[in-house]
């Protein structure tokens, strides 16, 4: 199952193709070249043909190159040599990434890059200097996962730039780069990223496995591919980390876990995870102990109450009223006596109207989103409960299980924790609180069954690793924690040696 | 051997599982009225009898252990195989699965009179029995890993109820308890004897034990879970004896439940129906490791998938629920059960123990033999 690992694929910037495209030779003639070449990319306006002299042309597509490089380092020399062989002009152009090709396909290719290709009349081969520049913003603070203390940078829609951000962080000789290209139409190169010696070489093997093992027409987001590797998609639940932040992809990477940043998204793939591992936050290591303790004690908190606490007041309204001692039920029947529907509807309803804030609030520009928080939330709160439809305890609570699945640290399991609760309001309004057990029964039926990347969601508290436990749902002082979770551990026993013997494995190469 | 099992390594467990699984086996229903049929017969000193029978349980965990340490990848279906031959060895697998199957179907019905009589007395039996079925099968399909998960989170998720066991003893009159050793030596005898429908569960070691990562650890941990449920069930009897009276006690269906019902907390108060909803999970291992133990000896007369065995043994459990539906019916059931269960698990491990050994020994001197 698990195949060899391509040593020849690391750390080399090749261009990977799943499926070689027929090989096509190159004219000789300038001509039959251009003719060609315009049919093979349907002439585009952006298409630059440039004749230096009667024998070297150049051509290129306008707006991917670095027009300052080649005005000023590739057309100066062109000049100089007229009607050079390639192998001269190759020889001669100060430029680092500078290839020879005798294949059009793959010509045509590195130019929709960013190349610029040479061609001489009478040889049918091709200089590509590869000179392309990138449009791409600058770097900017994460914008959905913003932390008080530590780094305030965020992954771009660059690849190279991510990268390299990435290598700032962890200078090691180590750190493998592997490049994929997936999606027939669009060509998305992809890097996988792990530490050799620190991941397991199983889960990079899986990784590998399974992005080659795709079949995929486009691929524009690294969301959409989290979604096509991950081990079970009928799942509600994200089974790999997309984060923006690259000090917490980094994090991952030093602990084992496997990366994949995607060209074109500022979101970054972390795998294995584990579900203890979504409630964490990179600012918890920043953080004093007892603090970072707390604050990951009240997440978790926050995610039951988030779950459970509308359904157990649906229970305990329609069903259970025996469970509410005598104080407390006064000021809720008062609440609940001039409304007209069974608590069930009444609940459904106001979660369905946070949803919608929620929603609209996400959609909407930020000076709008204000508006529409105090529309929302003050007017049609009050005035709800003032015309009588509902009660506004259940408002207190409705509110209060939304702010807390708000406190969740990642997007996505934040939005299955409130995504959970309409199913088991239903089950409460039915059943009461034996519906609402058989909810929490599934649940955890349903997150042992979980697995990310072959390695068990629930750890590590099921199976119980106790060695990860000061780092899992409190966080010991640093000194405490291992390193390297168990769960994302190379399976070496003496792995100092290992460590070693990849190091002279590369130096060799 | 042909009917040694073969268990990769990636499909073992760690040993201090164990001690999750065996406890969260042990406790199921019967903890929700066991003082009943205890004080019966042993009357105030029932909680002698709880003790006399968690030590019996150890000693008969320690034969079945001693007696599976002899065939170390094998579990109890295969050593019936080896000791008795094909046809009678099938005979006493069929009894077992058969224990197992009957197990399973008591406790759900003993859970969902409880539902029905505190509860939901309208909700129908086949309701609660489908839902929890499929509950099951969800468990089951994921295989054994998620089977000792659930067995893990119930043991977990369970630990707060402890602490509202202890809440009634402000109530509490000591002197209920007293005199000690009130009751003959024989009556006690026959409480622990009682407790039977209650202590039993650890027998899954038996299926389980091949699936151990390190065998010798096994034996540990299990004898703390049962030490860790003779700490339960004392607990609870000894809240019961000092806050009910004798009298009361025997008449009293459920009496943990009616202790629940006194606890007033500020924002809760008739804790036993949220606790009562809540034993599903406490039951759900029960039902899992039963269910699976019936799988394991089923795959020996024929190679099922554990997916058709589990639907199939959820049909039949539906239907067989369908007939049994009054009280006094379940009360036969659970008393019928409590005695076929103290031969199976309490005398028989034993008895399988001395013929292993026997077995064991005959088969060594007569490789000796072929030896000189």
């Amino acid at each position: 199952m698990f195949r060899e690992p391509k040593k020849n694929a690391t750390n080399s910037n090749e261009q990977q193709n799943k499926e070689e495209p027929e090989k096509l030779p190159i004219p000789a003639s300038k001509r039959e070249f251009l003719d060609v070449l315009k049919e093979k990319v349907h002439s585009p306006a952006d298409l630059v043909i440039k004749n230096i002299s009667a024998t070297v042309t150049i051509v290129y597509l306008d707006f991917l190159i670095d027009g300052k490089i080649l005005n000023e380092q590739i057309l100066p020399i062109l000049e100089k040599e007229q009607s050079a062989p390639p192998k001269t002009i190759k020889e001669k152009l100060p430029i680092a990434e500078i290839d020879l090709s005798a294949e059009l396909n793959k010509s045509v290719l590195e130019m929709l890059i960013g190349a610029v290709l040479i061609h001489s009349e009478g040889h049918s081969e091709l200089v590509i200097a590869k000179i392309s520049s990138y449009q791409s913003r600058g770097l900017s603070a994460p914008e959905n996962e913003s932390q008080v203390i530590g780094s305030q940078v965020g992954f771009n829609e660059n690849l190279a730039t991510n990268i390299s951000l990435i290598r700032r962080y962890i200078t090691n000789p180590n750190l493998c780069n592997e490049k994929f290209t997936l999606g027939k139409d669009t060509m998305t190169s992809l890097s996988v990223l792990y530490i050799d010696g620190i991941a397991s070489e199983q889960h990079v093997n899986t990784i590998r496995q399974r992005i080659e093992d795709l079949d995929i027409s486009d691929l524009l987001d690294s969301a959409v591919l989290s979604e096509l590797i991950d081990d079970n998609s009928f799942s509600m639940f994200p089974q790999l980390l997309l984060t923006e932040r690259p000090d917490r992809f980094c994090d991952g990477l030093l602990s084992g876990k496997v990366g994949i940043v995607v060209n074109g998204s500022s979101m970054a793939i972390l795998c294995p995870y584990t579900f203890i591992e979504f409630f964490q936050s990179r600012e918890d290591q920043n953080l004093r102990w007892q603090i970072a303790t707390f604050i990951r004690l009240l997440r978790f908190m926050a995610m039951i109450i988030s779950i459970f606490f509308t359904p157990i007041y649906v229970a305990a309204l329609t069903f259970h009223y025996e469970v509410i001692p005598q104080p407390l039920l006064v000021p809720l029947s008062e609440s609940r006596a001039i409304v007209p529907f069974p608590p069930i509807i009444e609940a459904l309803v106001l979660e369905l109207i946070i949803e919608l804030l929620r929603e609209a609030g996400a959609r909407l520009p930020t000076k709008v989103g204000q508006t529409i928080g105090i529309v929302g939330g003050i007017v049609l709160g009050t005035a709800a409960v003032e015309a009588g439809i509902t009660s506004n305890i259940l408002i207190i609570i409705i509110a209060l299980c939304a702010l807390a699945s708000f406190t969740t640290p990642n997007y996505l399991m934040g939005n299955v924790i409130r995504i959970l609760r309409f199913p088991i309001i239903i089950l409460a309004g039915f059943w009461g609180f034996f519906g609402v057990m058989l909810a929490f029964c599934f649940l955890i039926i349903h997150l042992l069954r979980q697995s990310s990347l072959g390695a068990p969601y629930m750890a590590p508290i099921y199976p119980p690793r106790w060695k990860d436990w000061p780092d899992s749902f409190i966080r010991m002082p640093l000194p405490f924690i291992s390193r390297q979770s168990v769960n994302s551990r190379a399976q070496s026993n003496n792995q100092e040696t290992n460590e070693n013997l990849a190091k002279e494995e590369k130096v060799i190469r | 051997m042909k009917s040694t099992l073969q268990i990769g390594n990636d499909e073992k467990f760690n040993a201090s599982l164990f001690f999750f699984v065996i406890a969260a086996a042990q406790v199921g229903v019967g903890i929700h009225g066991f003082q009943r049929v205890v004080v019966k017969d042993a009357g105030h000193d029932a909680w002698i009898s709880v003790i006399l029978a968690a030590l019996f349980s150890h000693i008969v965990v320690f034969f079945m252990i001693k007696t599976l340490e002899l065939y170390p990848s094998n579990d109890l279906y295969g050593i019936h195989l080896d000791i008795f031959g094909k046809f009678i060895g099938s005979i006493v697998n069929i009894i077992y699965v058969l224990y197992c199957t009957f197990a399973f179907y008591s406790v759900i019905k003993n859970y969902i009179e409880v539902i029905n009589t505190w509860v939901f007395p309208d909700l129908s039996q086949s309701f609660i029995t489908t839902v929890l079925l499929i509950l099951v099968i969800y468990a089951f399909t994921g295989g054994l890993r998620v089977m000792l998960g659930v067995c893990f989170f119930s043991f977990m998720t369970g630990l707060w109820i402890l602490i509202v066991v202890y809440m009634p003893l402000k109530y509490a009159h000591y002197n209920h308890l007293l005199p000690l050793f009130g009751h003959d030596i024989t009556s006690i005898f026959k409480g622990a004897y009682s407790m039977t429908f209650t202590i039993v569960g650890f027998e899954v070691i038996n299926t389980l034990y091949p699936y151990a990562k390190e065998k010798n650890k096994v034996q540990k941990y299990v004898h703390l879970a049962l030490l860790c449920t003779l700490f339960i069930y004392l607990s609870v009897i000894l809240v019961s004896l000092v806050y009910f009276s004798e009298a009361q006690l025997e008449r009293t269906l459920w009496a943990t439940l009616t202790l629940f019902t006194v606890i007033k907390l500020p924002f809760i108060e008739r804790i036993e129906i949220i606790i009562i909803c809540f034993w599903t999970i406490i039951i759900l291992p029960n039902l899992c490791l039963f269910a699976w133990s019936a799988y394991r000896g089923v795959k020996r007369f024929k190679n099922v998938k554990g997916t058709t065995f589990i639907w199939l043994f959820s049909i039949l459990m539906f239907i067989a629920n369908i007939p049994m539906q009054s009280r006094t019916q379940i009360d036969d059931i659970n008393n019928f059960f409590a005695q076929i269960a103290f031969v199976i698990v309490f005398l028989y491990p034993i008895l399988l123990y001395i013929m292993a050994s026997l077995k064991n020994v005959l088969r060594k001197g007569g490789r000796k033999n072929e030896k000189g």
